[in-house]
């Protein structure tokens, strides 16, 4: 691995970001605009249900956590889409390149952003509503962890699929992540979905970290045991994502990079 | 020295056979043309050669070592550049070039790019956006991209084309001086035959997906035997036209004008029939056959 490649990634995307209007927004407006919704939502929820304790926080919290799910699979997928759009692929894969450095600055430019994202949405929650998610200590930082790995691997997935496909599926770079969100308990416990439901959400490690957010909230002890399951599970899906991920890339080869700007 | 091999090349997307067998070898120094018409594999050969499409069969040797087995170490020494492929359209032309520089892990790279500048006269739209760019300018930069590892072997697609004529005319004498500054090697597709004939040491004729004739652009066009005689008839034009239809002669006419295709020993024959027929021309001229005619012909098969 050469980290000159991995930063020629980073670079690009970089340059990307500071001339793009949209590309800005998903990293400000969006996270803001989510922010405020919630933020008021939540302030009339507490107002008119004073009884169901830490509401709010819950709220909030959720929405900040589910951001570093989306950008871990959003800057996977995009960025793949934004090399179709630009028809630069070849371009790319023409040069020393790995696929393996290139997926490995998509990961860096996700932790990134997420990180940009996240304060701006840190330093609002603490302006607008006074609340602080790190008030539990930094028992927070695992669950983001756990996070962005489930965001890795549904934007392989994605990107693997986008390969095999081209650009007619590429609303799923947008869409996949929330097909997961009502399994994933965001905003609500587990316990409240249907049977069936609730077996889905079994599988799906964001439900133990989204439980696990509100069981720190509402009592202050981290659940190791649900923790490790996350992460177990986390580690098979993105070991699996990637091995689909090569797979499509070797399909993508056969039929040429070069027609899948198509 | 083969710097490059490609050894029964051939590639099927399900049923239809885009490649077929095709092999052919690249010297250091040389400059190789490969030509034909639309859908004839060109660029399908030109990925395979580049590893971004995968061969049904065969091998792409370059330096003695296979493109599958040893891409990344190969394609530090090799570049590419296509009128048809973008860069990153929002980047400007430096934001390109820095981070491809990166892309190549390139030493000095400052200077480098500095350098590249000036060679491809980047000064004026150093600072523009790609999609702001002409057709002429973006071409630019992507041969100025192609440079900027300062390759061993590089692979041309159509480089000319939408660039304006003194433009076009700085790239091929800038080609050729780099090859006999630096001993490149340079595979090319265009449909530009004169640029062809002007550049290339050897070309290569693809048609169906197969290689159906291999030369240099002289050697080529010399096995077809017809020429063109031009006249411009002051006397006798009737008896010209008379003359070319008894023998079988295809011509064109127009205004005083005739143009008839001769075989070339027919020519000082025929000269001597119409001056023994009274008729008096003001202006002759023989066109020999050329690489478009060669290219015209085999293109029909």
């Amino acid at each position: 691995m050469k980290f000159s490649r991995v930063y020629a990634i980073i670079l690009r995307y970089f340059y990307l970001l500071i001339h793009s209007l949209d590309r800005l927004s998903d990293l400000f407006y969006w996270p803001t605009v989510d922010l405020l919704l919630w933020g008021l939502t939540s302030t009339f929820f507490k107002k008119n249900a004073p009884n169901v304790p830490m509401i709010m926080l819950m709220i909030i919290s959720g929405l900040i956590l589910w951001m570093i799910l989306w950008r871990g699979q959003y800057e996977i997928t995009v960025n793949l889409l934004e090399e179709l759009w630009d028809q630069n692929l070849v371009n790319v894969f023409v040069s020393p390149i790995r696929l393996s450095e290139w997926m490995v600055s998509f990961l860096f430019i996700g932790i990134l952003k997420a990180a940009i994202s996240i304060s701006c949405a840190v330093f609002l929650a603490l302006l607008l509503y006074k609340i602080n998610i790190f008030r539990f200590g930094f028992y927070f930082l695992p669950l983001l962890f756990s996070l962005i790995m489930s965001g890795w691997w549904i934007g392989f997935i994605v990107a693997g699929l986008i390969l095999r496909f081209g650009r007619k599926i590429q609303t799923f770079a947008w869409s996949v992540a929330y097909l997961f969100a009502p399994f994933s308990a965001v905003y609500y416990p587990v316990s409240i979905l249907p049977n069936w439901a609730q077996k889905i959400s079994s599988l799906l490690p964001m439900s133990y970290v989204f439980e696990n957010m509100r069981e720190i909230i509402s009592t202050g002890r981290f659940n190791l045991h649900s923790f490790l399951i996350s992460l177990a599970l986390n580690i098979l899906y993105l070991g699996l994502a990637l091995v689909f991920f090569k797979r499509s890339f070797e399909k993508a080869l056969d039929n040429g990079l070069g027609n899948l700007a198509y | 020295m083969d710097i490059l091999y490609v050894s029964h090349l051939t590639k099927k997307f399900g049923e239809f056979q885009a490649l077929s067998d095709i092999s052919f070898s690249l010297k250091k120094g040389e400059i190789l043309g490969v030509l034909g018409p639309n859908g004839a594999g060109k660029t399908t050969t030109m990925q395979m050669l580049l590893g971004v499409l995968k061969p049904t069969s065969g091998q792409v040797v370059y330096f003695g070592k296979d493109l599958s087995k040893h891409k990344e170490e190969i394609t530090e020494k090799i570049n590419f550049s296509s009128t048809y492929i973008s860069l990153p359209r929002r980047l400007t032309v430096a934001e390109n070039l820095y981070f491809i520089s990166h892309l190549y892990s390139i030493k000095n790279r400052k200077e480098r790019i500095q350098k590249i500048k000036k060679m491809f006269r980047l000064d004026e739209i150093w600072k523009s956006q790609v999609f702001s760019l002409s057709a002429g300018q973006s071409t630019r930069l992507n041969l100025a991209k192609a440079w900027i590892n300062f390759p061993e072997v590089l692979l041309l697609d159509e480089p000319t084309a939408s660039l304006d004529p003194e433009i076009a005319d700085y790239i091929r004498k800038f080609l050729l001086e780099q090859r006999d500054k630096f001993n490149i090697s340079v595979i090319i597709t265009s449909h530009n035959m004169a640029e062809i004939e002007e550049i290339c040491d050897r070309v290569i004729f693809i048609n169906h997906g197969k290689i159906i004739a291999e030369g240099t652009p002289y050697s080529l066009a010399k096995t077809l035997k017809t020429s063109r005689i031009r006249l411009l008839i002051k006397d006798g034009l009737k008896r010209t036209i008379e003359m070319c239809k008894q023998q079988h002669l295809r011509f064109v006419l127009k205004h005083r004008h005739i143009v008839i295709n001769l075989q070339q020993h027919e020519i000082p024959n025929f000269l001597k029939q119409l001056l023994g027929k009274g008729i008096i021309y003001e202006e002759i001229s023989i066109d020999k056959p050329r690489l478009e005619d060669y290219f015209l012909k085999v293109a029909k098969k």
